[in-house]
């Protein structure tokens, strides 16, 4: 069958500073894993990967991000990730990283992975719950965490509590 | 498979951010690190204190995500020797370097790199990541390193923070990869901040691009430290590790039933 095979990388936006979540925004994202890659790789790196390079979904909340490439240049994307250092936009740059959580064939595989990983953390959330409000509002959330049939956007069903304890 | 684990935190910082380290490095999956303190014999009269035991530091260590078990913390000493008289403290019998769980060393010469694989005993060889290495790997006594069961250490926090270190980084680490194929290798971080941190699997990639294929690179990150921390466990116990555990044996209970044999002739 000929069609094109794309590789999808679900990375998590690791920082210390609470107020780099508002810069968390495609085109910041994408230019600076660009830039990363432009750096390690040169620019026959920069141009093989940027073949169907996007930023596919983007949560500011929780600092998920999926990003797409060919399957022939997937190494030197994940390769590099690591050098990621900082997110600009709007003059302002934070220091964060990216931390890579999983690589799928499909967006659905890593809808599915997205869907656990967010349950675990909410798990770990309930664990360190000061207040009953807090608890049950994340109770809720964690029992109607599923993938349903019909869905606008990926990756969207579960309630995020993003004004939680980060 | 075996937990991932980053061998290198330095501890010259003060608790607070150790501990926010040690919750990173949490977050992001690592099973276990080592507390490194390093020892640097240019300085004259260095002495060898003993070993800061991770309870006292952190009363409550973090939680791995992933699993459901507390991170494990080691301790670690690293031994930057560009003299052969530095290598006598480690034959000498001082108590205080047996405490530590790791040892390693960073040779600065040739004729050192080649005692450090041949004849020390130690757990980790670090290889200099910040300038051009000043000798070449020979093949004979890194084939005797792999035999005797001691790793090469590579670290990655410089190569992310310049680009002139991350060039020296790959060249180094390409010319190792050259002489011992692959095997033996151990990637850590000196991250001083969580911020340098990366998590296993961008660990793993970054092994990628110093020459490793992609099992050699996960090992890198899991298998190898896992077997460093045996190594070093072996040396601080006599000859080998063998757990023994007293079970306490119910005696009225073996009296009341018959034996197997007996049991099964009377059924049929």
């Amino acid at each position: 069958m000929v069609r094109f095979k794309n590789r999808y990388v679900l990375c998590e936006v690791v920082s210390e500073d609470p107020r780099c979540r508002q810069c968390i925004e495609e085109r910041a994202v994408g230019l600076a894993v660009r830039d990363a890659i432009g750096r390690v790789h040169g620019d026959y790196g920069l141009a093989c990967c940027s073949i169907s390079f996007t930023v596919k979904y983007l949560n500011a909340y929780t600092g998920t991000v999926l990003l797409r490439c060919r399957k022939d240049s997937y190494r030197l994307l994940c390769s590099a990730l690591p050098f990621v250092r900082q997110l600009e936009s709007r003059a302002q740059r934070y220091p964060c990283f990216l931390n890579t959580l999983h690589i799928g064939g499909t967006i659905r595989t890593c809808q599915k992975f997205l869907i656990q990983y967010n349950r675990r953390q909410l798990l770990m959330l309930l664990q360190n719950c000061t207040n009953e409000e807090e608890r049950q509002c994340i109770q809720k959330s964690l029992l109607s965490c599923s993938i349903t049939e019909e869905q606008s956007h990926s990756g969207d069903e579960e309630d995020d509590d993003g004004t939680e304890t980060d | 498979m075996a937990g991932f684990a980053d061998l290198n935190l330095p501890q010259g910082l003060d608790k607070k951010s150790l501990q926010s380290l040690l919750e990173a490095a949490a977050h992001l999956g690592y099973s276990a690190v080592a507390l490194n303190h390093v020892v640097d014999f240019k300085e004259k009269k260095q002495e060898i204190v003993k070993p800061v035991s991770p309870s006292e530091l952190f009363p409550s260590l973090p939680i791995v995500q992933g699993t459901s078990k507390r991170i494990k913390v080691l301790t670690r000493l690293t031994l930057i020797v560009s003299d052969p008289s530095h290598c006598n403290l480690l034959r000498s019998t001082s108590a205080n370097i047996r405490l530590y769980d790791i040892i390693a060393v960073f040779p600065k010469t040739e004729k050192l790199f080649h005692i450090a694989c041949t004849t020390l005993d130690v757990d980790l060889v670090c290889i200099n990541v910040t300038e051009k290495l000043p000798f070449y790997f020979r093949r004979p006594p890194v084939n005797m390193a792999i035999d005797r069961g001691i790793y090469f250490e590579l670290l990655y926090t410089h190569a992310i923070k310049d680009s002139t270190m991350r060039r020296y980084t790959i060249s180094n680490a390409i010319s190792l990869m050259q002489i011992c194929k692959g095997k033996n290798i151990v990637i850590s971080s000196a991250a001083e901040r969580p911020l340098e941190l990366r998590g296993p699997y961008d660990v793993a990639n970054l092994g990628l691009l110093f020459g490793l294929s992609e099992s050699e690179a996960k090992a890198a990150v899991s298998t190898n430290c896992r077997a460093t921390m045996l190594h070093g466990e072996t040396r601080k116990s006599a000859c080998g590790v063998v757990y023994t555990v007293k079970k306490p044996r119910k005696v009225e209970e073996e009296e009341a039933t018959l034996p197997a044999c007996k049991k099964a002739k009377t059924q049929a």
